[in-house]
């Protein structure tokens, strides 16, 4: 699933949150969106889901304009998106087992196969042992987690993470990472993450994109194509 | 799996939807007796059309062809059903029949004390009412006229009021009905607005989101609507034979099962959609998408 921003711009009332922005994410990408809180990180994934629509600009979803396409076309590429939200967004009185159930059914994910896929996330997730508990309780890390486990058992095309690890403590937020690069790299899966924690960032050496008051200030994707272009000249 | 959200929904908040089938039952629970009940008197006035609803006793020495002119006359009018000659003889084995346990009198009556009289029946009791008018003037060779006019029209009234009652009364309950699961799917939808939303986030279908909530109306709508007739068919039938006894020899509370049974589905048809609209209007009203 290939993702294109072309000079996006999102107004809300007079406050400009985002831009003129302008980028691309090819499948099988793991591109991280950094910047301070409201830069507008959490702004471009609310576009990207059509939760919100751009003042100006278009975004293309295997060249398709989101913001032009019929309500069913937008069902389809939701139900190819996996998305951890930064508050989780679980249903409240279903168990962790029943909101995965629940994403499964709205794929329309074969019956037979869904004990075994929820199963199988649980374990990824490690959270095996917490499929019958209401979020309510669980902790933050496990409900990240939960998040995550719903996220990835659709088998999704792309992986839209707002701020997964802020409520992770370090064993966890590497485990989570460690996570979405497997996924990233054994089944081609792209990865859009917003995050602050710069110490991943480096750490995983991936593209970033900088947003700072809703314009892009760095994408090292383009440093790194530049870079190649100056030696190559 | 969307049956299993609609159950997870009304099992989520078990006093609302224990209020809308509870609302949805007293509609059809009196809807139910005021069908009964209204049947049961057209039962009472089919039993009164069927008999002779107008007597004419004619004069004592009348010719057979003055006679014969009258049943011509009578025969002229629209819609008569039934027109029976009662010949003095035959007149004096009625009133024998109906005083056999007092010898006494039957011993002072003969057949040349009793006038031959026209029993008249139509299918329209205004015929009645005209034939009586017409007839009283004719004093020649017309003695009395016996007309069950007021028992009809007091039944007919009785009927009238009864379903005029009835409908404004199920009309009523039914209106107060439909507002209620129309109020109570808005405000499970309110309440798991956050559920909506979320399951549209992850690529549901306007038809998966509002599905569940229409389900839920018809739940109610079926439940309601059963529960109701059920309760008003044992009601019926626990006081069928006191009723009927009252009302001998007319079979004023059926009990035939077939009548419960057409009544049954009809109101399983009506009370399900009624659901289904209500909650319809309520969630056209509060999701939107």
């Amino acid at each position: 699933m290939n993702l294109e921003f072309n000079s996006v711009t999102k107004k809300f009332g007079s406050i400009l949150a985002i831009n003129d922005i302008s980028f691309k994410v090819s499948q099988g990408e793991f591109v991280f969106i950094v910047g301070p809180s409201g830069s507008g990180k959490s702004t471009l994934i609310k576009l990207i889901l059509k939760q919100i629509r751009p003042t100006s600009g278009n975004i293309l979803i295997d060249d398709v304009d989101i913001n032009k396409s019929s309500s069913q076309r937008v069902e389809k590429v939701r139900q190819k998106i996996g998305v951890i939200f930064q508050d989780y967004q679980l249903i409240q009185d279903k168990t962790i087992e029943e909101n995965i159930i629940t994403a499964l059914d709205i794929v329309s994910y074969p019956k037979a196969d869904i004990p075994a896929q929820v199963d199988d996330v649980l374990k990824k997730v490690g959270l095996l042992s917490r499929r019958h508990l209401f979020p309510s309780q669980l902790s933050g890390g496990e409900l990240q987690r939960a998040s995550l486990a719903r996220a990835l058992s659709i088998d999704p095309k792309i992986i839209l993470a707002d701020e997964p690890t802020g409520n992770l403590d370090p064993e966890n937020t590497w485990n989570l990472m460690k996570l979405l690069k497997q996924i990233n790299l054994n089944y081609g899966v792209s990865v859009i993450m917003t995050t602050h924690n710069y110490e991943i960032i480096e750490a995983m050496g991936k593209r970033t994109i900088s947003i700072k008051y809703g314009n892009i200030v760095q994408d090292t994707a383009i440093k790194k194509t530049k870079k190649s272009q100056h030696k190559e000249s | 799996m969307i049956l299993n959200t609609t159950w997870h929904h009304i099992r989520r908040s078990p006093f609302q939807s224990l209020t809308a089938i509870l609302v949805i039952w007293m509609t059809f629970f009196f809807g139910s007796l005021f069908a009964f009940t209204s049947d049961g008197f057209n039962n009472v006035l089919k039993n009164f059309e069927t008999k002779p609803e107008i007597t004419i006793f004619l004069k004592d020495g009348l010719d057979k062809q003055t006679v014969e002119s009258i049943q011509a006359e009578l025969s002229s009018y629209p819609d008569i059903r039934e027109i029976k000659f009662i010949s003095k003889d035959k007149a004096l084995d009625v009133f024998k029949e109906l005083n056999k346990d007092n010898p006494l009198i039957l011993q002072t009556v003969t057949a040349s004390v009793l006038p031959a009289s026209f029993e008249v029946s139509a299918n329209d009791p205004k015929v009645l009412s005209q034939i009586a008018q017409n007839f009283t003037p004719k004093t020649n060779v017309v003695d009395e006229i016996i007309y069950q006019k007021d028992i009809i029209n007091s039944l007919l009234n009785w009927t009238d009021i009864i379903r005029k009652t009835g409908l404004i009364v199920i009309s009523s309950l039914s209106s107060i009905a439909f507002l209620l699961i129309f109020a109570i799917i808005g405000m499970k939808i309110t309440n798991r607005k956050e559920e909506v939303n979320i399951s549209r986030l992850l690529g549901a279908t306007k038809k998966y989101v509002k599905t569940p909530f229409l389900l839920e109306g018809i739940f109610y709508g079926f439940f309601g609507s059963m529960f109701g007739m059920i309760f008003a068919t044992a009601l019926a039938i626990y006081f069928s034979s006191q009723i009927n006894q009252f009302f001998l020899p007319i079979t004023f509370v059926s009990l035939d099962y077939i009548y419960y049974l057409k009544i049954f589905l009809i109101e399983i048809l009506l009370g399900s959609l009624m659901g289904l609209l209500a909650s319809w209007f309520g969630v056209r009203r509060y999701i939107k998408y």
